[in-house]
């Protein structure tokens, strides 16, 4: 279930194999070897992992995984190599050959990471016993990039801070953010772009601290901008003028013919809004997470099953919206 | 090549994103990158912002103590790895420790593991500053000897002092 501030949790480690160099160093056969030997491995773990080659689907498939953030924006880059095992929820997921030999990504709804780490964890553990991963005593798990060093742990809550973002609080704390260690940034592109209010606030450091530790932390500020977006959440809406922003959004969205994507998700997330302060009835939280993720280019002509221009991606994105909305 | 923004500037910055459906790849220069939010070095979809960084750095003469030029296992140099952020091996660690120290502490401000290790005999391994410590004592000691015959006192003094300095760790 999604949280009136918080969507998801997601927990991402990465992992290598030490007797192959790192993915930016492989060659064509070793990339085929690493993808075989995970494989393998993956093959005796205690969950159900559909394996997926890269190369053999398509770029619309590839780019609606990547909207659905399932995949990173470099790993659809190219399928060369690379290769996809996943649950069939799609909350449990491994790329292999992305920036290092495997990424083992976990995502639960909600606040949850804890949930999340755990079940990443234990996939760790019980691949650890098939393959030898490269670890140092002193640097911890060895990443491509030194960034990820130490835990190789990634840790992120995507959040809905529309009131925030409305009096530019989220810039004013990115820095102090970064800080201590953390950076939070706007999904769906940046700045002037659909601007959809949900943010991305992860851990940067990872050498030096326990996957417990950061994760602590990671709890402890989502906690301080949960409550802190409650608080001016409440003080938005006793203006008239932002109920009425509300209602007209959701006016736009049940009669709209044609819509742009930025549109959308900007309308979108002032009924999110509407929905958790009691303005709008009758429909779930659910049903507007999901309808972000599929009113997305890719996602949408997936859906629709042929390549659309951009125009008739408009027509079909408002459709998608009246009929679910209605 | 110039900025495909302002079309003025030299371009530092390669951004690769997926926005509406489309991947693309494009480069800016530090002021456009900057404006636009891409000045986050940490961004992990943005891998070769990093890499400007490490380049930026590397170029102030930082002590290039490792004595081998080439990672044996991947083949990587120095220069492949500030050029593009990217390590190439887990050898590359040990082989180029010294170099890449500096960077790693500036990234995370530690320079030791905390956390979870991989159970059985992986953990009993020595880490990569043991071992490069080790090698630097003994290319070290090889330094002395010949400084000895060259009769080169003073250099073998300063040589003894930094092989007693790494011992006592």
């Amino acid at each position: 279930m999604s949280e009136p501030v918080i969507l998801s949790s997601r927990v991402r480690l990465a992992r290598n194999l030490r007797s192959y160099p790192f993915p930016c160093r492989m060659n064509e056969t070793q990339r085929a070897e690493v993808v075989e030997t995970v494989r393998k491995a993956v093959a005796t773990l205690p969950y159900e992992l559909m394996f997926v080659n890269m190369e053999d689907i398509s770029e619309l498939d590839t780019i609606a995984m990547v909207e659905r953030h399932l995949i990173s924006p470099e790993f659809a880059s190219s399928g060369k190599g690379r290769a996809l095992a996943v649950t069939d929820d799609e909350s449990i997921s491994i790329m292999i050959n992305e920036e290092d030999h495997l990424r083992i990504q976990v995502i639960k709804p909600g606040l949850s990471l804890y949930e999340a780490y755990e079940i990443a964890d234990t996939i760790d553990t019980a691949l650890q016993r098939e393959l030898d991963f490269a670890f140092d005593k002193q640097l911890g798990y060895l990443t491509e990039c030194p960034t990820n060093l130490g835990t190789g742990m990634r840790a992120s809550v995507m959040m809905h801070l529309c009131a925030m973002g409305e009096s530019h609080a989220v810039s004013r704390i990115a820095s102090n953010l970064a800080k201590l260690g953390f950076v939070i940034r706007g999904t769906y592109g940046e700045g002037s772009e659909a601007s959809s209010a949900l943010y991305q606030l992860s851990n940067q450091v990872t050498l030096g601290i326990s996957e417990k530790a950061a994760l602590e932390n990671l709890m402890n500020i989502s906690g301080q901008l949960v409550q802190s977006e409650l608080a001016t959440r409440s003080r938005l809406m006793e203006s008239m003028e932002y109920q009425d922003k509300i209602s007209r959004s959701m006016g736009i969205l049940l009669t709209a013919r044609l819509i742009s994507h930025a549109e959308a998700v900007r309308l979108l997330s002032n009924v999110r809004l509407g929905i958790t302060e009691g303005l709008i009835e009758d429909i779930s939280l659910d049903t507007i997470d999901k309808l972000m993720l599929s009113i997305q280019p890719a996602s949408l002509m997936r859906a629709q099953g042929e390549k659309l221009s951009p125009s008739e991606r408009d027509k079909a994105r408002a459709k998608l919206i009246r009929d679910t909305l209605r | 090549m110039k900025c495909q923004k302002c079309k003025v500037k030299n371009a530092t910055t390669q951004v690769k994103r997926v926005v509406n459906g489309e991947y693309e790849e494009y480069m800016l220069c530090a002021d456009c990158a900057h404006e636009m939010g891409f000045d986050n070095i940490f961004d992990s979809s943005m891998p070769d912002m990093f890499g400007g960084l490490i380049k930026s750095l590397f170029g102030t003469a930082l002590p290039a103590r490792s004595q081998a030029s080439r990672c044996p296992v991947c083949g990587s140099t120095a220069g492949d790895i500030s050029n593009t952020g990217k390590v190439g091996c887990a050898e590359c660690y040990r082989v180029f420790f010294s170099e890449l120290m500096p960077y790693i502490k500036r990234i995370h401000g530690n320079t030791t593991h905390c956390g979870k290790s991989p159970e059985g005999p992986a953990i009993a391994e020595k880490s990569v500053a043991e071992d490069a410590r080790v090698s630097e004592v003994e290319s070290l000691k090889e330094e002395l000897d010949k400084a000895v015959q060259e009769q080169n006192f003073e250099y073998a003094a300063q040589l003894r002092d930094r092989i007693k300095e790494l011992e006592g760790k």
